[in-house]
């Protein structure tokens, strides 16, 4: 048994404890547990059409989550995954508007440039107070969030505002049809294709050049790594730079796919699940990938569970809540029980 | 001039029972980003209690018992499984605002807000143009002039802060941390509590699903922004709320001229300047955790 099989193993012991908690919620509220997670299963993996709609949830969370695995990985605990991917959205958003009219092909790249620029520089500054003045990452990338929640609101009801919405929630100005990358299902080759060249050169980044393994010996020893003559700072923004441009990078797909324009607050929730996403991958790109599938169908299961299914959506919030509260948690009891099998092995 | 002291002490209260929560707890070495789930908790427990049982001083009761059960929640993860308190916090939020709408829904069915027939006892004719703020209100500077004396003044506030600052030092002295932690955390709890109840009850008296809208967060920033210490903290909670009372009063005089949001985003702004601010004067870091403990090789 390796140390891999075993931290892989108590992740998952750590997820059925998370996902009793939740039962004994959901039955303490008067539903029925098991009927509960029936109809989650069902609306994640087992109805008709229901890994379309899990892989289209699931490709932007891997995007983002694989950014956070670097910079958690690197020792940077940069939780501002989803502050960097309103940035991405708000600076596709413009970039759309100030090009609308030219052809798709230079439309396109430019809006993808400018959200992956835009969740780098939300990430920038961050990470220089922490390398510059040791500003605490946690508290800047937080705050950081709010301040780009803020933002998202202040442009969609302000500069990028549609006149001929209505209702409540204020929206942006509905990106032009020709410069969709997919339609508002959100599944479409574009969008694999961009999911599966990150998955392809974040794992080469991690696993095969010298900054994945200088960033994982930082993230462990950061003493070690100066004695050997690695530059902190590189290594450092680096990290932060490229985890802002891939959740920037997420928000401009959801931009400019599934949901086509901004609106104040959406999506609040994505920089938290892949963050979870990441932990629970154990930082692994290959475990992102996988993970994030699960959380994809999660996702895609709180849109069915109020409409097929009559259960409240909140259902999914208090398993992911569940999970983020053990996931990170080690136990005397649960190792030796894992140590048990080793031994008789 | 009355009319802006009273909103914002409408607004400041419950943001500063938070935040003591969030000092206590900060004392003890624990970052509790769990603020803002507690909070909600607090609310609802409190609207959903006096809806079912007619009683103020019961719903309160509910509410505490819900908010000290949820710390105990917290503690146990971070104590005894050795969680990361931050990843945790973030969770028992999470736990604490999905919790909340499927309980109103479970009990009334649909997750319309939920109104009460009446809220926290008002402080009343007296208190003049005061009158129509809740008792918490005229409670809060005690509270916070408690918790100072309590953390700086007391053998149990120094022990406190020993074992959030050196847990070695303080078990020395016979202190057990990990118990001094649950202790922050269930003072917390309570706090939270009366927070809670206070922004829901205290002058509206409804209830509506994600009624918090971050105000745990702000908690937390005005806990790091005041240096963990109780009257700073307290100081920045209220710097927070007549940022907001004013923004909404500047949106009123002047429309769309100056930017509300931008007002809102003052406070946030600050405590990210004062975060930095202080890492500058103090020299040095104090991280928030060691994430190189999270992972196993």
């Amino acid at each position: 048994m390796t140390g891999k099989f075993v931290s892989v193993l108590r992740g998952l012991i750590f997820i059925v404890i998370a996902l009793a908690l939740c039962g004994v919620i959901f039955q303490f509220a008067g539903y029925s547990a098991l009927g509960m997670f029936h109809s989650v299963a069902e609306g994640a993996f087992f109805r008709p059409g229901a890994w379309q709609q899990s892989l289209r949830w699931a490709l932007p969370l891997f995007i983002t989550a694989a950014g956070v695995g670097i910079s958690f990985r690197a020792g940077y605990f940069n939780i501002g995954a989803q502050g960097q991917f309103y940035l991405g959205a708000i600076c596709a958003a413009f970039m759309a508007e100030w090009l609308n009219g030219a052809p798709a092909f230079v439309v396109i790249p430019a809006c993808f440039a400018a959200g992956m620029t835009g969740g780098a520089l939300w990430a920038l500054w961050p990470g220089l107070l922490r390398l510059q003045s040791g500003t605490d990452e946690v508290i800047t990338t937080l705050m950081g969030n709010f301040l780009a929640g803020l933002l998202l609101v202040y442009v969609t009801a302000g500069p990028l505002k549609d006149p001929s919405g209505s209702g409540q929630q204020a929206s942006s100005r509905p990106l032009a049809a020709a410069y969709r990358i997919s339609d508002s299902l959100g599944l479409s080759p574009t969008i694999i294709v961009i999911a599966a060249l990150v998955a392809l050169a974040m794992w080469l980044l991690v696993n095969r050049t010298a900054f994945g393994v200088l960033a994982s010996l930082a993230g462990r020893n950061p003493t070690m790594v100066q004695w050997q003559g690695a530059t902190v700072w590189r290594l450092g923004l680096s990290s932060f730079l490229i985890s802002g441009a891939l959740a920037g990078l997420a928000g401009t797909i959801e931009f400019m796919g599934p949901n086509g324009r901004l609106a104040g607050g959406f999506l609040p929730t994505h920089g938290f699940t892949a963050i979870l996403i990441a932990l629970v991958a154990n930082l692994s790109v290959v475990g992102t990938a996988f993970v994030s599938v699960f959380f994809g169908g999660l996702a895609s299961a709180a849109l069915y569970l109020p409409i097929m299914a009559g259960l409240p959506s909140a259902a999914i919030e208090i398993i992911n809540a569940a999970i983020a509260l053990f996931i990170t948690a080690k136990s005397g009891f649960v190792d030796r029980l894992l140590a048990f099998g080793r031994r008789s092995a | 001039m009355n009319d802006i002291i009273v909103a914002i002490l409408r607004s400041g209260t419950p943001l500063i029972y938070v935040t003591m929560a969030g000092v206590v707890a900060q004392r003890a070495g624990i970052w509790n980003l769990g603020l803002e789930g507690l909070m909600i908790i607090g609310a609802c427990a409190a609207i959903v209690g006096i809806v079912l049982t007619g009683s103020f001083a019961l719903a309160m009761l509910i509410a505490i018992i819900l908010c000290v059960l949820a710390s105990v929640l917290l503690w146990f993860v971070i104590e005894k499984l050795k969680a990361n308190p931050i990843i945790a916090g973030l969770g028992l939020t999470g736990l604490g605002l999905g919790g909340t709408s499927l309980a109103v829904q479970a009990i009334f069915g649909s997750q319309a807000a939920v109104t009460a027939p009446f809220g926290v006892p008002k402080l009343g004719p007296a208190f003049g143009p005061f009158g129509v703020l809740s008792i918490f209100v005229l409670a809060m500077p005690f509270a916070v002039f408690a918790m100072w004396v309590l953390l700086r003044r007391t053998r149990f506030g120094l022990r406190l802060a020993a074992s959030g600052e050196h847990p070695f030092a303080a078990r020395s002295v016979g202190a057990n941390p990990s118990r001094m932690r649950l202790a922050a955390l269930i003072i917390g709890g309570v706090l939270c509590a009366i927070g809670g109840a206070e922004l829901a009850a205290g002058s509206l008296q409804i209830y509506a699903q994600n009624m918090t809208a971050g105000r745990g967060f702000m908690a937390f920033a005005a806990v790091i922004f005041g240096a963990a210490h109780p009257i700073g903290s307290a100081f920045a909670a209220l710097f927070f709320s007549v940022v907001g009372a004013l923004g909404i009063r500047a949106q009123l005089l002047f429309g769309d001229a100056v930017p509300h949001d931008l007002l809102l985003a003052l406070p946030y702004i600050a405590t990210v300047f004062g975060v930095w601010l202080s890492g500058k004067l103090r020299g040095g870091r104090k991280a928030a955790t060691g994430f190189a403990e999270l992972r196993d090789y």
